[in-house]
């Protein structure tokens, strides 16, 4: 008698935790799915009292028209794209070689450059903005991809640094003497033994500086904001936003869902090492 | 290449030889020395003095001038002190007298200094305890919890600025979820205008930031937890304890460093709150959103002077109270331990 109270007071506390744990992962979501259901809707469904969540009438309307009228959309996107994809690549490709810089070499000031980037991590980005501002102004890059890039690549730094030191610095030294042994000089041990060990860190690193990029939202909008062939994705949808609320928000929520869709099913594919990389970049302080 | 790549290094004197640690560190370091480390000092150079972009001519140096004015500027500073409720009180609010004074005190607008404040003191707390919570439960979810881990962390995934759009609407007056639902049940009548009464719109903008990072927190959570020897737990059982005191006893004191770093982590992101402000509010209605952020970015680009000096001395003295607030967390944990 006891045990099988037992048995169904667990089950019956299992039941609940999947209840509550499902509820939650709801509410996560359903903003999501509220923005892509809307998109589906026709006008008059958008606009009535009587909201319903699943549209009553299905219909691309409102996709079309984004195509045919919001201009500026491709451009985001595409900035975004060859932004994120950019910093991404810099970043690493500097990083990374600066990290096994100084995590495999004992050299004059190798402390201090160490020191100035782990401190930098202290102080927070938009400290710099005014002095950014100024200095791509007159270097004529406001309002350029390049400019942007070469701020974002610079902002990551410090984490992909910190994140690959480690990483390197747990390879093993003898790999690196073996290599040594053959007639490897420095520069082809990083490619052919520090890259491959590295790998999954790079991929971590990898996501979390695409992630920052993709969402960077401050300083794309104080330097890229003059022209829609400099704007990025946050800065145009929420420009979109100002100029089609009062219009057709329809329009603005296939927008909003074609923006957040891609990352969310990156994100998905490729979760593991999003989260590696998140949590990486959040144990630096 | 093997013996020549040798020979090389063993001289070592040879200008050209590109095998070398410098070679490795210089792309990082003009990059970040040019494009991070000396926007950070130009702006804190820029700080004691009067700047405005567009009149350089008329640049002068004020020493501690900008961080002086940031002291008298109502807009920076006001704050309504300790508010206490107007009116006769019920029972039940004399009865919870401290919480009310404290609740109206904290949902009281003042200048940018207190209203970020204050949305730090509304967001930190909710932000340690929600995020442990469902951690604590998708680690007992069994085969279940990657499906549910990943499903709280898609927010995250997603920029500030779509998710302050999507929220926008869902708070909308008319055709917002929330007042769709609200008019279902009964006693709130038409719902409310989040985003537009002062005493409403902070704490929505303090829900939508805890939904927004409830996943990465949960993700902090989870990954502290796993640190956790399943032993300790097994063995606290094994005692006598209820699954409750162990967990109560044995595992969440094990958790304080990951709770120290998500409240750290979230208040240090809190005090820096801007997009949301920027897209939602604008910082009003009044001032009642307005945030440090976003007041120096509009003292910067968007009042027309382009006052660069005196935003500067707003981002410096925000990093120095963002420092001080850091460095008084390490302080008091490491005298409690």
């Amino acid at each position: 008698m006891q045990v099988t109270f037992d048995k169904v007071r667990r089950r019956s506390n299992a039941v609940l935790l999947y209840l509550v744990l499902a509820v939650i992962s709801l509410l996560s979501v359903v903003p999501f799915l509220w923005i892509i259901f809307s998109s589906l809707k026709p006008y008059d469904e958008l606009y009535s009292k009587h909201l319903t969540f699943f549209p009553r009438h299905y219909t691309l309307v409102n996709y079309t028209t984004m195509f045919e009228r919001m201009v500026g959309f491709d451009y985001y996107y595409r900035n975004t794209v060859l932004v994120s994809c950019g910093t991404v690549i810099l970043t690493l490709f500097a990083g990374s070689l600066a990290a096994y810089a100084l995590a495999r070499f004992r050299f004059k000031g190798d402390q201090v450059i160490l020191l100035i980037f782990l401190g930098t991590i202290m102080v927070p980005g938009e400290v710099g903005l005014i002095g950014q501002y100024e200095l791509l102004s007159s270097y004529r890059l406001l309002n350029t991809l390049t400019g942007l890039t070469l701020s974002y690549t610079a902002f990551n730094l410090a984490i992909t640094i910190f994140i690959m030191r480690g990483v390197f610095a747990s390879v093993p030294q003898e790999l690196l003497d073996a290599a040594r042994v053959d007639g490897c000089s420095w520069w082809e041990s990083f490619w052919q033994i520090m890259v491959p060990m590295g790998a999954s860190g790079l991929a971590a690193s990898g996501t979390l500086v695409f992630l920052n990029s993709w969402n960077e939202f401050i300083f794309a909008l104080t330097m890229n904001n003059w022209t829609d062939e400099a704007r990025t994705l946050p800065v145009g949808i929420q420009l979109l936003q100002g100029q089609w609320q009062h219009w057709d928000y329809g329009v603005l929520f296939a927008s909003v869902m074609l923006s957040f869709l891609p990352v969310i099913i990156i994100f998905i594919l490729l979760q593991k090492y999003f989260m590696r990389g998140l949590t990486a970049g959040a144990v630096k302080g | 290449m093997t013996t020549a790549g040798e020979n090389k290094k063993s001289r070592g004197r040879r200008v050209w030889n590109l095998d070398n640690p410098y070679v490795f560190v210089l792309p990082a370091v003009v990059v970040f020395g040019t494009f991070a480390v000396y926007p950070i000092l130009r702006s804190l150079y820029l700080s004691f003095f009067h700047y405005e972009f567009l009149r350089p001519d008329q640049m002068h140096w004020l020493g501690l001038g900008n961080y002086r004015e940031i002291l008298q500027d109502e807009r920076v500073i006001a704050w309504s002190g300790i508010v206490t409720p107007q009116g006769p009180l019920s029972l039940w609010q004399i009865a919870l007298y401290p919480l009310l004074v404290l609740g109206l005190t904290i949902n009281t607008p003042g200048g940018a200094f207190w209203n970020t404040i204050r949305f730090t003191i509304m967001y930190v707390p909710a932000a340690i305890i929600l995020p442990l919570l469902l951690a604590v439960m998708i680690d007992r979810a069994g085969r279940l919890s990657t499906l549910f881990r990943t499903l709280n962390f898609i927010p995250i995934v997603v920029s500030v600025a779509v998710i302050s759009i999507i929220w926008m609407w869902l708070y909308h007056p008319e055709y917002g979820v929330v007042n769709t639902f609200l008019r279902g049940l009964p006693g709130f009548g038409e719902g409310y205008n989040w985003l537009s009464d002062p005493k409403l719109a902070m704490p929505a903008i303090v829900a939508m930031c805890v939904w927004h990072g409830l996943g990465f927190n949960m993700l902090l959570y989870l990954v502290g937890l796993q640190r956790i020897p399943t032993e300790l737990n097994e063995a606290a059982l094994v005692d006598g304890a209820t699954s409750w005191q162990a967990f109560w006893k044995v595992r969440l004191p094990l958790l304080k460093p990951t709770m120290f770093l998500v409240g750290l982590l979230s208040a240090i992101g809190a005090l820096k709150v801007f997009g949301q402000m920027f897209i939602m509010t604008g910082g009003g209605p009044g001032d009642s959103t307005l945030s440090v952020v976003l007041y120096l970015y509009n003292i910067a680009f968007r009042y027309g002077k382009f006052r660069f000096g005196y935003a500067s001395a707003l981002a410096w003295a925000l990093a120095a109270f963002i420092f001080l607030v850091t460095l008084v967390a390490f302080r008091v944990t490491r005298e409690r331990e």
